[in-house]
């Protein structure tokens, strides 16, 4: 350990907290934490809310960042609390805060309904089309099949790249970063055969053309999905696409 | 399904963008820096300027870069707050586009 | 019930984190070569308008106020030109069956175009 660490007995946090139809406005509230470097900003909020105030609301399930609910605001970045040490943000205080871009339950609990509405929008399953089944009930695919959309399927749907976006900070109907990785997902998937549903949706203004490149989405999130890679790649065959219709406008492929 | 038309818009960008980041720099530098260094000859530069190739070379290279600007300073507007106006944004930032390489044609060709 | 409290968005958003900002140069980057085409085309025009017209143009150039313009507008053209490599592999990604070429090869690449533009632009105008 340290000499910075052992000299460290607690770490303060500014946390903050907002009770509907008490709060007018979220107000940030200090607490002090007994200091371990093993712990992570989840832990000192179990902490608090086990020890100093039971009140202290928040979501989290897994603590290993797979389940995707504890994201948060940690000194103005989107993070999972999870994967947030203490040891990193010495000496505090840690300014912990709901998620950007959301509006807010309570404490640090955000309003899903937004995303879980353009999620269901895209389409995120696989959409078999006509095709007959194979013979053997199994869809095989060969590796470099797989490696065409894995990265994107690897998701957990934590909206840390929401909160990054200032895109959809200023306009609501953007579909934004992790729905449009999602579709991106599905549309390079050699099972399914959904693609024109979800372009009339994903390749629309308020899908791809909204991305302005900032880059930041992919920046925060902890899975590497790279939402801005994903919609760079679809702006890409968009426009593949628009060519070919005009170029060749007697019947599609 | 209606068709967004921003990818003709994008792929004139890109264009533009590809374009630029390949030689921007060398002719900043060659304009910029070996011109008024006297490292670069007159009778040279009009001899591939006046080549029918070079013209259309300027002009084409001109649109790209106009597009390109207007492009990203429509997108750069709305970002940062001018959303309620991106549709005049939009017409605005491509006719000076378009005015901006009427006006490169006259001088490459003239 | 209480409703929830309001998403919040802040008309400054571009200032308040550097990653904002510089996305915003980065935007500004293709704006300011708009700029420096305009310079180019002047310059196009005082050949086209024979020897005194261009001695005069060089003159203008080789004042202060124009080098440290040159300067600006070099530093924003690498701005987009790193910027621009950077995006490369993000929108064209390229696979060799499972196996992602690596993103810095990409880039590598188009660095090494890069310098082949500019040994052949420097080397068409300087005698």
């Amino acid at each position: 350990m340290t000499s910075g660490a052992t000299t460290t007995q607690t770490i303060g946090f500014e946390i903050a907290r907002y009770l509907p139809g008490e709060d007018r406005a979220p107000t940030l509230r200090h607490y002090d934490v007994p200091y371990r470097p093993e712990w992570v900003v989840l832990d000192a909020l179990n902490y608090l809310k086990d020890e100093v105030d039971g009140t202290l609301s928040f979501r989290w399930s897994c603590r290993m960042g797979v389940c995707g609910s504890c994201g948060a605001m940690v000194n103005g970045v989107p993070r999972l609390m999870c994967a947030a040490f203490l040891r990193d943000y010495l000496p505090g205080p840690i300014r912990v805060e709901p998620l950007a871009n959301f509006p807010i339950e309570r404490d640090l609990v955000i309003v899903l309904d937004d995303f879980m509405q353009k999620l269901r929008a895209v389409k995120p399953w696989i959409i078999p089309g006509d095709r007959p089944p194979p013979a053997d009930a199994e869809y095989r695919q060969t590796p470099a099949q797989l490696a065409d959309f894995k990265q994107y399927s690897m998701c957990i749907n934590c909206l840390l790249c929401y909160s990054a976006c200032p895109v959809y900070q200023h306009e609501e109907e953007f579909l934004g970063p992790a729905v449009l990785a999602l579709a991106q997902r599905y549309d390079h998937d050699s099972r399914d055969r959904g693609n024109s549903q979800r372009h009339e949706l994903t390749w629309s203004d308020e899908g791809i053309w909204d991305c302005t490149f900032v880059g930041e989405c992919s920046a925060v999130c902890p899975k590497h999905v790279d939402p801005a890679g994903a919609i760079q790649q679809a702006k890409v065959e968009s426009t593949m696409d628009w060519y070919r219709s005009v170029l060749w406008p007697f019947g599609r492929r | 399904m209606r068709r967004s038309p921003e990818p003709v818009f994008w792929s004139l960008f890109s264009a533009g963008g590809v374009v630029l980041a390949l030689i921007a720099p060398a002719l900043i530098l060659a304009t910029g820096f070996l011109v008024p260094a006297e490292r670069v000859e007159f009778d040279r530069l009009s001899a591939i300027l006046t080549q029918p190739l070079a013209r259309i070379a300027v002009v084409g290279l001109a649109f790209l870069t106009f597009v390109h600007a207007a492009h990203r300073l429509r997108h750069t507007l709305v970002d940062v707050g001018l959303r309620a106006y991106g549709g005049p944004i939009a017409t605005v930032s491509y006719l000076a586009a378009l005015a901006l390489t009427a006006w490169a044609a006259l001088v490459a060709f003239g | 019930m209480a409703s929830p409290y309001p998403r919040r968005r802040s008309r400054r958003w571009f200032i308040e984190r550097w990653a904002y900002q510089r996305f915003v140069l980065r935007e500004l980057s293709g704006v300011v070569l708009a700029a420096y085409m305009v310079l180019l085309l002047l310059l196009v025009s005082s050949v086209h308008a024979g020897g005194q017209a261009f001695a005069d143009h060089v003159t203008t150039l080789r004042s202060p106020l124009m080098i440290a313009v040159h300067v600006i507008l070099v530093l924003f053209a690498l701005l987009h030109t790193v910027t621009w490599f950077q995006a490369v592999p993000k929108g064209l990604p390229l696979r060799r069956g499972e196996e992602k070429v690596p993103p810095a090869l990409m880039i590598g690449a188009n660095y090494v175009a890069m310098a082949g533009a500019t040994v052949i632009i420097v080397a068409a105008l300087v005698a």
